[in-house]
């Protein structure tokens, strides 16, 4: 006898077929996407005249809202950064700025106008990311809609259609057309709906009947849903033709066609009008005497009541104390810096890996992409380069900026490349969709996080393998994430379990400060100054 | 509760402030034509001061012989080391000095020279009588005490990360360095490097070598 299907196992099987998002609401608990809530600590105001002081490693998101939230309770902030300029992987590149990457920098030469800007790091803020979204409405940093999924766009493979790109729409309503065909036969079957009611089957039913767009006969015969192949206004509209199935199933896509705008990169999504470094340039602006550039930190020691930091500018050398020291340096490079942690701490830094991405964009001529009725959204390839972003703003105005490769966790094909093989492969690849790519494309640049000069990375890498933390990392990570001595603490994406992400970031330093008010609060209950 | 935090020396904080107002100066883009290669870049990778780091591969640079350095820094540049894709760590350290010029390598080398060093902390274990038999056939060119001979081209291999002398072992046997038709010291000792038949023999070696620090 067959087994019956559980409702379990009925969900599970919906949230495969790509109505994932109800899966994921009713099940929280599974904690597939985490909850973030407005957590900005609470830091009780230092006394004027005893304050305090916090040495800042590093000014990317962690350390700038390190710095801001404690300069507000009246703490000694100073922030120490390595590279040229404020941001770190927060990284929006317009005409004239450099790339500093390792043997291959760069200068933008993008033309010159606010529209022409490329996010080379961060470049979407998903709405339930409350924590960056309350910083950008306190720092007035305006905000416009990002568009991720883009029904117009493309899904192109070489293993499928003999290589021929399909509307996004196209690929999305006829495999969900088939699907559901499947699904409403099998429902039909009697042994499925054990586990429902008559009035829940029928409810399922229908939505299974709709989800694909059946005909009579719960048959699956196209749907205009992916639009008309003529027709539809003036004259009556003619159906386009069902793309088989076969031909689908020979795609990676299959697996994510239906899924790639779930969970954090589902709408809404939001971009800063004009560049995600508004971000920084609005913290910028609370904390533009306390931040140091071309400080490249050679030391971090602890000491009985404090931290000594010690940094090389311009060719010389500085030291500096202070009471505590939030350090965002990525651990790859910390590995790289004289420290006298302990023991542990130092095997937790050593045991993380560099993470890897790469991205790559192309001022373009003219907005093609508008005239094929795409305005915004990616395009998939099976390629090296995976994706093709189309601006989700600037609509209508004479170029663009494109992004022409993006790959977050990997893109070392890339990297190894020169930057002219990199741009042809990009060229090449993009043409399997944009056949007048080549003549389109001008002015590219490319960004190799794993080469980018004070980073040589992107996000943490703390597992070995896919399945989930290990006991051991488990116990390196929290290591890493208490203060080493009471007095120095790791922040940034990097301690956090959601790598890759400004909202870690933004969580970490305040994790970070909740604790170091929290031991203050215990330790100085008493006026003075503890003796033994 | 203790002071504020204590600048050192405070010139820098007031030449930033004076020079130009911290916006201007976060957006002012550096001229790659003119930026020389600074020893900073080599201290992303390397550590700070040159004192190596495991974690990105790279080794410790300060008390490296100056012809030595000079001698790889070449070999790096001019496609002999680190060419192989496969290879990420000599492949990135190829991008970091492939249009290095003369001038800017004097200025690297002379830079690199007033590093202090710190011998390694040692990370293998083996048998040192073993070693210490093996290392026989190392003698004549790195010298009994492994200080190094410029005449041979061999360096110092005493003090030094012993992690990152395994790996070179490896390349050298597999013929990711020293296969270059051009690289002759590289040639010697690939040739060497063959003497050691076995990871157990390797890890011998080097137990010998940490000891003669
Ligand atoms: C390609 C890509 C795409 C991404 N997409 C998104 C996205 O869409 N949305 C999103 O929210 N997030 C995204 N992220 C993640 C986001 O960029 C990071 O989570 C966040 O910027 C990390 O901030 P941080 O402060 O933890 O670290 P970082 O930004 O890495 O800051 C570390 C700082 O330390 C400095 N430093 C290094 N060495 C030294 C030294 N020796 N002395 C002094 N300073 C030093 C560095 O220069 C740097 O400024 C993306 C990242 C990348 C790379
Ligand atoms: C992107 C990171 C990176 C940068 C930047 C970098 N290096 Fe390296 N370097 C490495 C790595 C990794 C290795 C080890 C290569 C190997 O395993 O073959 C290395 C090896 C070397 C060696 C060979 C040492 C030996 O014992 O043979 C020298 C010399 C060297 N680097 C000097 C420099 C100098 C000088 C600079 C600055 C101009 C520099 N490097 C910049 C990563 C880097
Ligand atoms: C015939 C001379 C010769 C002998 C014998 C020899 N070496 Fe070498 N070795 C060299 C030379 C020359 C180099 C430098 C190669 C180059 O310039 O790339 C070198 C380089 C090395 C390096 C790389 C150091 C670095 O900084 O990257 C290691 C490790 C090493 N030798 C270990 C050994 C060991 C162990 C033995 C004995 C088994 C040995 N060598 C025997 C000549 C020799």
């Amino acid at each position: 006898m067959k087994k019956l299907v559980t409702r379990r196992e009925l969900l599970g099987l919906i949230a495969v077929t790509g109505a994932s998002g109800a899966v994921l609401n009713a099940s929280s608990a599974l904690d597939i996407v985490p909850n973030t809530r407005l957590d900005i600590p609470e830091i009780p105001f230092v006394n004027p005249s005893n304050r305090p002081s916090v040495v800042i490693l590093g000014a990317g998101i962690s350390g700038l809202t390190a710095a801001y939230e404690l300069r507000k309770a009246g703490y000694d902030v100073v922030i120490l950064e390595a590279a040229a300029k404020a941001g770190g992987r927060n990284l929006t590149v317009r005409s004239g700025d450099v790339i500093d990457e390792v043997g291959n920098p760069q200068v933008c030469e993008f033309d010159d106008e606010p529209h022409m800007y490329f996010n080379a790091g961060p470049a979407r803020i998903p709405s339930t990311h409350r924590n960056l979204l309350h910083y950008c409405r306190e720092l007035g940093v305006e905000l416009e809609i990002f568009i991720n999924e883009n029904k117009e766009a493309y899904y192109q493979d070489d293993a499928m259609l003999g290589g021929k790109p399909i509307k996004n729409t196209e690929f999305t309503t006829n495999a969900r057309g088939f699907m559901s065909e499947i699904m409403a036969k099998s429902f039909n079957n009697h042994e499925l709906d054990q586990p429902f009611d008559e009035w829940e089957a029928e409810a399922l039913l229908g939505a299974i009947r709709s989800f694909g767009d059946l005909s009579e006969g719960d048959l699956y015969k196209g749907s205009t849903r992916s639009g008309y192949a003529k027709g539809g206004y003036l004259d009556h509209g003619v159906q386009k033709d069902m793309v088989a199935f076969r031909e689908l199933l020979k795609s990676r896509y299959m697996n994510n066609a239906l899924n790639a705008n779930e969970g954090e990169t589902g709408p809404v999504l939001f971009q800063p009008v004009g560049g995600m470094d508004n971000i920084v340039k609005g913290f910028v602006r609370k904390l533009e005497d306390k931040i140091h550039y071309n400080v490249m930190v050679s030391s971090v020691q602890l000491t009985d009541d404090g931290v000594d930091v010690a940094y090389e500018h311009d060719g010389l050398k500085y030291k500096l104390q202070a009471d505590y020291c939030l350090n965002s340096i990525p651990t790859h490079l910390m590995t790289g810096i004289d420290n006298n942690f302990p023991a542990e701490y130092t095997e937790a830094m050593n045991y993380v890996r560099r993470g890897e991405a790469y991205k790559s964009a192309f001022q373009t001529k003219e907005r093609f992409w508008e005239k094929d009725d795409i305005y915004g959204g990616i395009t998939w390839l099976n390629q090296p380069i995976q994706q093709i972003w189309y601006p989700s703003h600037g609509v209508f105005k004479k170029k663009g900026v494109i992004l022409s490769a993006y790959d977050f966790g990997g893109g070392m094909h890339f990297t190894r490349l020169s930057q002219e093989q990199r741009l042809e492969a990009a060229i090449k690849q993009g043409e399997k969709v944009h056949p007048d790519y080549r003549g389109q494309v001008e002015k590219g640049i490319t960004i190799a996080w794993h080469r980018m000069n004070h980073m040589l990375g992107c996000a943490a890498r703390w597992q070995r393998n896919r399945s989930g933390m290990t006991h051991e990392e488990e116990r390196l990570f929290h290591t890493l994430r208490q203060p080493a001595g009471g007095r120095h603490y790791t922040i940034g994406d990097q301690i956090t379990v959601h790598s890759g992400w400004q909202e870690s970031a933004i969580l970490s330093a305040h994790w970070a400060i909740a604790d170091m008010v929290s031991r203050r609060a215990g330790s100085s209950a008493m006026p003075g100054q503890r003796i033994s | 509760m203790r002071a504020p935090a204590k600048i050192l020396m405070f010139a820098i904080i007031f030449q930033s402030a004076v020079v130009a107002p911290a916006m201007a100066q976060q957006y002012s883009a550096i001229d790659t034509n003119i930026q020389p290669l600074s020893n900073k870049i080599c201290a992303t990778c390397h550590g700070a001061y040159g004192k190596g780091n495991a974690v990105v591969g790279a080794p410790s640079l300060a008390g490296l012989e100056s012809w030595y350095l000079r001698a790889q820094l070449i070999k790096f540049r001019d496609s002999m080391r680190g060419i192989q894709k496969d290879y990420i760590p000599g492949h990135e350290m190829r991008a970091a000095v492939a249009e290095m010029s003369e001038a800017e390598m004097d200025g690297v080398i002379a830079s690199i020279g007033t590093w202090d060093s710190q011998p390694s902390a040692t990370t293998v274990s083996g048998d040192a009588v073993r070693g210490a038999e093996l290392y026989s056939n190392c003698a004549a060119c790195h010298g009994v005490s492994a200080a190094g001979n410029q005449a041979l081209g061999a360096p110092g291999l005493a003090g030094r990360d012993d992690w990152y002398l395994r790996r070179q072992l490896k390349l050298f046997q597999s013929g990711y360095r020293g296969e270059h038709p051009e690289d002759l010291a590289g040639a010697q000792m690939r040739a060497a490097a063959k003497l050691l038949e076995s990871d157990q023999d390797i890890n011998d070696v080097l137990v010998h070598i940490n000891s003669l620090n």
